[in-house]
C-alpha cells in the first residue's frame, strides 16, 4: 500500500492491506467449516422472527437456590438501587430475597463494549439496542429464556422483536427515550420551523452543548443535510460533515458527557441550547425554567436501551428474576414519572402520569416515535463506527 | 519475610563490623520490592503499549500485524500533534506562573516568618484536606456566566446585563487557571526546602559587603534556591502535560488537552493502536525533555540540595 493512498483515505486503506484480506478470507473461511461442523449438535433456532426461543432448555442450569448469587449488573449511573425506585421501591422485594447486587458504572455504549472486551465480566449490561450486534459477535453474550420472564408478554412488540438476532431473544428491552434539543425559551427564539440546525446557528455562540458521542453529530448533520442513511454514511460524506463540525465548534460552549454536569450548566445560564434527553428536561422544568424539548422537523432520535446476559455467568437465574422486575409495570410507572423515559412494558396507566411528560414524550402515541417522524439509533458495525468515532476525535482535536 | 531477616543478621563470625549487616544484602533486599513494583506495573505495561502502538498488538485480534502506519499519519500533520503542542503551551504557562506565584511565599515562609512558618504551612496545604472534585464544583460557581465574578461585574455596570466574559469558564484560560491554582501549594514546599537550609551566612556576608537588599537577593539567594525551583517546575510541568481531569470537567470545546485525547482514543473510540502512539509520544518526549533539564540545569544538585 502506497503511502499516498495511506493519506487519501487513512481508515480504509490501512485497514485492507493485502495481508488483512488474506487473514480476512483464512477467518472466513474458518468460521464457515466451524458453523458446518457445529450445525449438527447446535438445537434448532426457533426460526426467524420467532418470539421466544431459549438457547438451551432452562433445565440445564441449576436451580436458583445452588448459585452464588453475587449478581452484577453494568449499569448506567442513576439505575442502581436504591437510586432507581427508591429504598423500598422497584427493586425492594429483589433485594430482600436475593441480595443486593452490586452495580458498576457504564458512561457509554462504547465505553461498556471496551471494557467487557478487556476481560470485565458482569452478568448482565444494560447497552441499547443497537449494540446488541456488537456485543453478540464478541461472544460475551448469551440468549435470555424468557419463559423465566413472568412480566415478558406485557413488553412492547416491535421493541421485543427488535431485541432478537437469529430467533434469539439476546436482549430485553427496558428504557426507551428521545434525544432532541433542548433550549431556554427564555433566551432562545428559533429561526423558523425547529429544527436540528439549531446547534449551527451563530446567534448563540458560546451557549450551545453537543453531546460528546462519536456517532450522533454526524447523524445530526446527516438529517440536516437530507443524507438518506446517516447511520451508513460514506468516507467522504463523513469528511464532509467532520469539516463542517468543526468550522462551527466554536458557537459550542462545551460537549457534554455527563447530564448531571449540562443541567448544571442550563440552570446556571452556561447553556441555553443542547443535545438532550428526556431527564435533563425533567430536571429545567423542576428548577422552575422556561424550556422546550424539541420537535426539529428532520424528527427527533430515539434510543432503546435493555439488558443483555452474560455469557459466562453464574447467576442465570438471578439474573432472570432481576430482569423481571425491572420488566414489571411498577418498574414502567416508576421511570416515567421520575426520568420522563419510556418502558418496554405498555400496561401503565397513563393518568398516573405527568400530563406534560405525555405530550412531550408522546407517550401515549407510539407513531410518533417511529419512522419518519423519529429515528431510533440504528446498529452500526463495528469498523464504521471507527471511522465516525476517528473523526470525532479529530474535531474535538482541533 | 524470616529470610530477608536472616540476610540483614548474618552470623558476627562473617563479618568485620560485628552486628552490622551486609552493605550488599540490605541494598538487594530494600529495592527489590521497588524495582518489582516498577518493573511489573511501570516498564512492562511501558513495552506493551509499545507493542500495541506499532500493532502488534491489536484490540481487536486479527487485525494485528507490525505497521508503522499510525505513527506516520500522527507525525504527518494530524490534529493531535498540533493537540499535544498546545498541551505543551498550556502546561508551559502553568508551570511558569506557578513557580513565579509560589517563590515570594516560600521566601516569606523560610526567610521572614520564622516562628509561625509551619502553621502558615499547613495552612497552605489545607485546600487538600477538600476533595478536588468540590474545589473544581466551587470554581464553577465563582467563574460562571452567572457566577460570582460575573454577578460583580454586572453590578458595577463592568458588563452589561446579560453580557458576561464568555471566557472565565469552559477555555483554555479556565484549565490554566485551575491548574495554577491547584498546583501553587506543591510548587511552594521544594523552594520552600532550599530555601530553608540555605545559609544564613552568606546573606549577612552579602550584606556586609554592601550589596542591598535586591542584589542579595539576585545573586545569593535565587541562584543557590535554583535547584528547588527547577525542582518546582519539574513537580507542575510534567504531571500537567498529559492532564485530563482538569480540561475535561472546566476546559470546555477551547480547553481540550492531550490527555483527554489519549483518553477518548482508548475508551470511546477503542482505537488503541492510536491511543498508544499519543501515549507513547507523550512519554518519549516528556522523557526527552527531562533528560535535558537534567543536563543543562543542573538536577544533580537539587537531590544533594
Amino acid at each position: 500500500m502506497s503511502s499516498d493512498q495511506t493519506r487519501d483515505d487513512p481508515i480504509t486503506e490501512r485497514r485492507l492491506g493485502r495481508g488483512d484480506f488474506l487473514k480476512l478470507g483464512a477467518l472466513t473461511a474458518g468460521t464457515g467449516i466451524l458453523a458446518a461442523c457445529g450445525a449438527d449438535d447446535a438445537p434448532e433456532p426457533s426460526g426467524a422472527g420467532g418470539t421466544t426461543g431459549a438457547a438451551e432448555p432452562a433445565e440445564e442450569h441449576p436451580p436458583i437456590e445452588q448459585e452464588q448469587g453475587n449478581l452484577e449488573v453494568f449499569e448506567w449511573a442513576g439505575y442502581e438501587y436504591p437510586a432507581y425506585g427508591g429504598e423500598d421501591g422497584v427493586l425492594k422485594p429483589y433485594i430482600d430475597q436475593r441480595g443486593k447486587p452490586k452495580f458498576t458504572f457504564l458512561t457509554s455504549d462504547d465505553q461498556a463494549l471496551g471494557r467487557v472486551r478487556a476481560g470485565y465480566r458482569p452478568d448482565i449490561v444494560h447497552p441499547c439496542v443497537d449494540y446488541t450486534g456488537n456485543w453478540v459477535e464478541m461472544g460475551v453474550v448469551q440468549p435470555w429464556d424468557t419463559s423465566l420472564l413472568t412480566n415478558f408478554a406485557d413488553l412492547e412488540e416491535p421493541l421485543v422483536t427488535g431485541g432478537q438476532i437469529d430467533g434469539q431473544q439476546y436482549f430485553i428491552p427496558a428504557d426507551w427515550g428521545f434525544s432532541s434539543p433542548l433550549y431556554r425559551s427564555d433566551h432562545v427564539e428559533p429561526d423558523g420551523e425547529e429544527s436540528w440546525a439549531l446547534f449551527y446557528d451563530d446567534r448563540y455562540e458560546g451557549k450551545i452543548s453537543w453531546w460528546d458521542s462519536p456517532l450522533e453529530n454526524f447523524v445530526i448533520w446527516g438529517y440536516v443535510n437530507g443524507i438518506e442513511d446517516p447511520w451508513e454514511m460514506t468516507d467522504e460524506q463523513l469528511d464532509e460533515a467532520r469539516d463542517f463540525l468543526m468550522s462551527k465548534k466554536h458557537l459550542c460552549r462545551n460537549f457534554w458527557s455527563s447530564q448531571t454536569d449540562l443541567d448544571a450548566d442550563i440552570a446556571a445560564g452556561n447553556i441555553w441550547i443542547a443535545y438532550a434527553w428526556a431527564g435533563s428536561y425533567v430536571a429545567a422544568r423542576d428548577a422552575g425554567l422556561d424550556v422546550v424539548y424539541s420537535e426539529p422537523k428532520e424528527g427527533r432520535l430515539g434510543w432503546n436501551c435493555g439488558f443483555v446476559l452474560g455469557a459466562e455467568t453464574e447467576n442465570f437465574r438471578h439474573a432472570h428474576e432481576f430482569v423481571d422486575i425491572w420488566s414489571s409495570v411498577e418498574s414502567a410507572e416508576w421511570i416515567i414519572n421520575n426520568y420522563a423515559y419510556g418502558h418496554a412494558n405498555t400496561s401503565v396507566d397513563l393518568a398516573k402520569v405527568p400530563e406534560d411528560y405525555v405530550s412531550v414524550f408522546h407517550l401515549d402515541n407510539p407513531e410518533a416515535r417511529q419512522e419518519p417522524n423519529a429515528h431510533y439509533a440504528r446498529p452500526v458495525t463495528t469498523e464504521r463506527r471507527a471511522a465516525y468515532a476517528q473523526r470525532w476525535d479529530e474535531v474535538k482535536a482541533a | 519475610m524470616a529470610v530477608e531477616a536472616e540476610k540483614i543478621a548474618p552470623p558476627e563470625s562473617a563479618r568485620g563490623f560485628p552486628g552490622r549487616p551486609r552493605p550488599a544484602l540490605v541494598t538487594t533486599g530494600l529495592l527489590a520490592p521497588p524495582v518489582l513494583w516498577l518493573g511489573v506495573f511501570f516498564l512492562v505495561p511501558v513495552v506493551l503499549i509499545f507493542l500495541y502502538s506499532v500493532n502488534v498488538f491489536a484490540f481487536f485480534p486479527g487485525t494485528q500485524g507490525f505497521s508503522l502506519d499510525a505513527w506516520r499519519n500522527f507525525l504527518d500533520g494530524s490534529p493531535f500533534l498540533d493537540l499535544f503542542w498546545k498541551s505543551v503551551r498550556m502546561s508551559l504557562i502553568v508551570s511558569v506562573v506557578a513557580v513565579v506565584a509560589a517563590y515570594p511565599i516560600a521566601y516569606y515562609l523560610a526567610l521572614i516568618a520564622s516562628k509561625r512558618k509551619y502553621v502558615l504551612l499547613l495552612l497552605i496545604l489545607a485546600p487538600f484536606l477538600v476533595s478536588y472534585f468540590l474545589r473544581i464544583l466551587a470554581l464553577k460557581v465563582i467563574l460562571g456566566d452567572q457566577g460570582v465574578i460575573n454577578s460583580f461585574l454586572f453590578w458595577t455596570g463592568i458588563r452589561a446585563e446579560g453580557d458576561p466574559v464568555p471566557w472565565l469558564l469552559y477555555s483554555q484560560f479556565t484549565v490554566i487557571l485551575t491548574l495554577i491554582y491547584v498546583y501553587v501549594p506543591f510548587v511552594a514546599l521544594p523552594i520552600f526546602v532550599t530555601l530553608e537550609s540555605l545559609d544564613r551566612r552568606l546573606l549577612e556576608a552579602a550584606a556586609d559587603l554592601g550589596a542591598s537588599r535586591w542584589q542579595t537577593f539576585r545573586k545569593v539567594t535565587l541562584p543557590l534556591s535554583l535547584p528547588g525551583v527547577i525542582a518546582a517546575f519539574i513537580f507542575v510541568f510534567i504531571p500537567t502535560t498529559g492532564e485530563y481531569f482538569t480540561p475535561l470537567l472546566v476546559g470546555g470545546v477551547g480547553g481540550t488537552m492531550f490527555g483527554n485525547a489519549i483518553a477518548d482514543q482508548f475508551g470511546q473510540s477503542l482505537n488503541w493502536l492510536n491511543g498508544s502512539v499519543l501515549s507513547f509520544f507523550l512519554l518519549v518526549v516528556v522523557a526527552v525533555l527531562m533528560g535535558i533539564f537534567a543536563r543543562y540545569l543542573t538536577i544533580r544538585r537539587v537531590a544533594t540540595g
